[in-house]
């Protein structure tokens, strides 16, 4: 496959996992402006797991996501009982104080000579469980691609067994949710791990595929482009956050002459969606009508 | 003990324009119940345009800051026409989210205007500097915290003491009482926007012109200073903005003095947090603030 | 079967319910009237788990069920409509409907064959089933309210206001599916403003004035038209 176009769909997945993310707390009714601090986790620990301590990649992998989830549930503990813009605020304060603490994190050790590990600000080099594995980038992107299936299939799933329903429900109106007998802010800790784990196996892939990671690389931008994605695509179906990656890192970072007005067209385009569907593209009404249609 | 209190008053130079950030947030906040992310790059274009004056026609501070309030006030009226007169009340996630995607093309478009890193602004007028009992208070300081506690004083005027405020008060209270009195929200809105454009230019301005230089960063930067000192001083109160400019100043200073630079971003977002978990209505103490309604 | 004695509610330093006690009936209809802001929809939200009480007790069936959280309540068999926020406006008729059995997902089946007799009961939600909930009319998402909360299978039904911004005709629409479901022997308590309809259905009613019940008693012994002007206005004297 074309070098270009194995780059450009393996960062569409990428970012997929992170815009699932943002997108899964969006549905319990939550914006959260701090899903690239679970990416950074995910990433600093399996690259840490591969690199320094020798672990197989798939456990570095598992790593990621499991710290992810954890420390989502942990964060949403107290920061669920908050009101909307506290806790996207919050989100975001933790974040960037994760951030910041990356900043000043130093683990080395002498691997083969060199010294491996997160080295504060000037960020994580070597991470080459891949590159020794001796993995093409094609390979490598099916992988990202089967992961990725694997959310939507556990999402769709969740879906058929009336998960999302209640996670739907929360969202919407958690008092009146509470009145159906839905444990309110179980469903929010919950929703809060499900997104950390997500963007945690995300964010553990990203750091295997560019062997380097540094703090700067998960600023608040990334994480609000996360939950652009989502708003711009549609709340109705996880397809809706992949749209939204789609268009931006498919679309428009590929097509190399809008490359310097990318941000200008890009945000235009959010701006026009955003005022015709308020709830993005492929929002509830546009997918109970398909699937009332289906039905018939 | 020197250092303490030397800290503190380098703080409060420092907080009194984050106040200004953050009375802008608020302002909006209160009228719309719903956050501008892109007041910091409004901003970020009204001191483009001043530094733009002043590097064509090496114009003065005056014509730099004549230049920044209008270009604040334009990409203002744009976020505004934009971001929250076209959606839905009810659609306020949806505002947020396109705030930023205009907040994008400001960043961008400034960018694309003014290649360098940098560009310069002109500087404020030398006053002396103040030293009183080993204290020691820069010229540049003393003039951005008289200019904070004038814009102060005639902002609490005019909130307090104007028809215009009374209107404005009634509909941060509540837009459907706003509405039965017969008060035009969207006139009311709009202004508001103006108006807080006004006083995030100011704060943008005393800053701009004490560096003597700006980048399009700046948009992020005063985003997230005006962010935090707001929920640090309680969401949707002015006095809050104030205290929380302040706290958020003074805290800097310390820490940047005590634990230097990189545990300074640490501690504020760790204090960040904690206020958020441990005192959600902030310094302020925010009973209400109208936030639980559907962001 | 629910006996609620001297609750005692408040926002902060303000007392919304000062030591309330009644009684539902098994089986019937139980009516609170009352005028605005006196306590009437705070006393829902009290026996619904979302309010905490300050004091008092609160017993269904003699087990005390103060001080439960809201899914603890349901899973007691008692039920809210509450007023003003009826449905989940993104979500279809039909999801809505599920979402009321949600409660009792642990028993296995029966939700399918619920979900069919509420669509018989009310036709019109049948017609609109695939429609996202927010798009009904009011009286509609009243009737899907109605209708999920049966889904729950609730031994005791809470309503708060249901004629709230109805038109007349609808509302006396609405109270007749109240009365239906009366004489189908479910217990109803009732929260309403609209005194002239509700004591047209109930079986005993209760005035709470200020946070206070001020009188009780069955609508065939009691002067209706005193009754209704306090609910309205409040009392006119200390009586």
């Amino acid at each position: 496959m074309d070098p270009f176009l194995t780059s450009v769909l393996s960062n569409i997945g990428l970012f997929s996992f992170l815009a699932l993310s943002a997108w899964l707390l969006l549905i319990g009714g939550e914006i959260s402006f701090g899903q690239q601090a679970y990416f950074a986790i995910g990433a600093y620990a399996s690259g840490i797991a591969s690199a320094v301590w020798g672990w197989p990649f798939a456990v570095a992998l598992a790593l990621g996501t499991a710290l992810g989830a954890g420390i989502g549930a942990l964060v949403a503990w107290p920061a669920a009982r908050l009101s909307g813009v506290h806790y996207a605020i919050a989100t975001l304060a933790f974040a960037e104080l994760t951030r910041a603490s990356l900043n000043v994190f130093r683990y080395q050790r002498d691997i083969d000579g060199y010294l491996t590990g997160p080295d504060g600000a000037n960020g994580f080099r070597d991470i080459r469980w891949v590159y020794e594995a001796g993995i093409a980038p094609g390979t490598y992107l099916a992988i990202i691609a089967t992961l990725l299936l694997l959310v939507i299939v556990l999402i769709w799933l969740a879906a058929r067994l009336n998960v999302m329903a209640q996670l739907r429900m929360v969202g919407e109106d958690p008092i009146l949710a509470g009145m159906q007998g839905i444990r309110v802010l179980r469903w929010k800790i919950g929703a809060a791990a499900a997104a950390g784990g997500v963007a945690g196996l995300g964010g553990a892939l990203f750091a295997h595929m560019a062997t380097y990671v540094e703090p700067a690389q998960f600023s608040v931008m990334t994480g609000v482009h996360a939950v652009a994605y989502g708003l711009i695509g549609g709340l109705g179906t996880a397809i809706g956050p992949l749209l939204g990656v789609l268009i931006d890192v498919g679309l428009l970072e590929s097509l190399r002459s809008l490359a310097a007005y990318r941000m200008i067209v890009f945000g235009g385009l959010v701006a026009i969606i955003l005022i015709l569907r308020p709830r993005g593209i492929l929002d509830e009404t546009l997918v109970t009508k398909v699937r009332s249609w289906a039905r018939r | 003990m020197l250092d303490l209190v030397q800290n503190t008053l380098d703080g409060i130079a420092a907080g009194s324009a984050y106040a200004l950030l953050a009375i802008g947030f608020t302002l909006i906040f209160g009228v719309m119940r719903r956050l501008n992310i892109a007041f910091g790059p409004s901003i970020m274009v009204g001191i483009f345009l001043g530094a733009w004056v002043h590097v064509q026609w090496s114009a003065g501070l005056i014509e730099a800051a004549l230049a920044t309030f209008i270009g604040a006030l334009l990409a203002s009226i744009y976020i505004e026409r934009l971001s929250f007169a076209a959606i839905r009340g009810d659609a306020a996630l949806a505002s947020m989210a396109s705030s930023f995607a205009l907040w994008m093309q400001l960043e961008q478009g400034v960018s694309l205007a003014f290649p360098g890193r940098t560009t310069a602004f002109p500087t404020l007028p030398p006053l002396p500097d103040i030293q009183i009992a080993g204290l020691f208070l820069g010229g540049d300081d003393l003039l951005v915290l008289l200019s904070a506690g004038l814009v102060l004083l005639v902002l609490h005027r005019l909130i307090y003491h104007s028809h215009f405020g009374l209107e404005m008060r009634a509909l941060a209270d509540s837009a459907e009482a706003a509405a039965v009195s017969r008060i035009n929200i969207n006139r009311v809105a709009f202004l508001t926007f103006c108006l807080a454009a006004l006083v995030g230019a100011v704060a943008g301005l005393l800053i701009a012109a004490t560096d003597g230089q700006i980048t399009p960063k700046f948009g992020l930067w005063a985003t997230m200073k005006g962010l935090i000192a707001m929920m640090i001083g309680g969401l949707g109160s002015l006095r809050g903005a104030l205290l929380g400019g302040l706290v958020l100043g003074i805290v800097e200073a310390q820490a940047q003095w005590y634990l230097g630079a990189a545990a300074r971003e640490i501690v504020v977002y760790g204090l960040l947090f904690l206020c958020l978990i441990v005192l959600p209505g902030g310094i302020a103490g925010v009973r209400d603030t109208g936030a639980e309604r559907k962001l | 079967m629910l006996e609620i004695r001297d609750i005692k509610t408040s926002y902060g330093k303000i007392a919304a319910l000062k030591g309330v006690s009644l009684d539902i009936h098994d089986g019937g209809l139980t009516c609170l009237l009352g005028p605005n802001g006196a306590g009437k929809t705070t006393l829902i939200w009290t026996i619904a788990g979302i309010l905490k009480a300050q004091g008092g007790s609160m017993k269904i069936e003699g087990e005390n069920i103060l001080g439960l959280k809201p899914h603890q309540i349901v899973s007691k068999g008692i039920v809210t409509v509450p007023e003003n926020r009826l449905v989940f406006p993104d979500m279809s008729v039909r999801d809505n409907l599920i979402a009321g059995a949600f409660s009792r997902r642990k028993e296995k089946g029966g939700v399918e064959g619920d979900l069919e007799d509420v669509l018989t009961r009310f036709p019109r939600l049948r017609e609109r089933s695939e429609q996202l909930a927010g798009t009904l009319s009011g009286g509609e998402q009243q009737m899907l309210a109605v209708g999920r909360a049966l889904m729950a299978k609730p031994k005791i039904l809470l309503m708060d206001e249901p004629s709230t911004g109805l038109a007349p005709i609808i509302v006396e629409e609405i109270f007749e599916i109240i009365g239906g479901l009366r004489d189908e022997g479910r217990t109803i308590f009732l929260v309403e403003q609209n005194a002239h309809m509700a004591l047209k259905y109930a079986n005993r009613f209760y005035l709470l004035e200020q946070g206070k019940v001020t009188f009780s008693g069955e609508p065939g012994a009691v002067d209706h038209d005193e009754v209704i002007q306090r609910a309205y206005l409040g009392a006119r004297k200390a009586s």
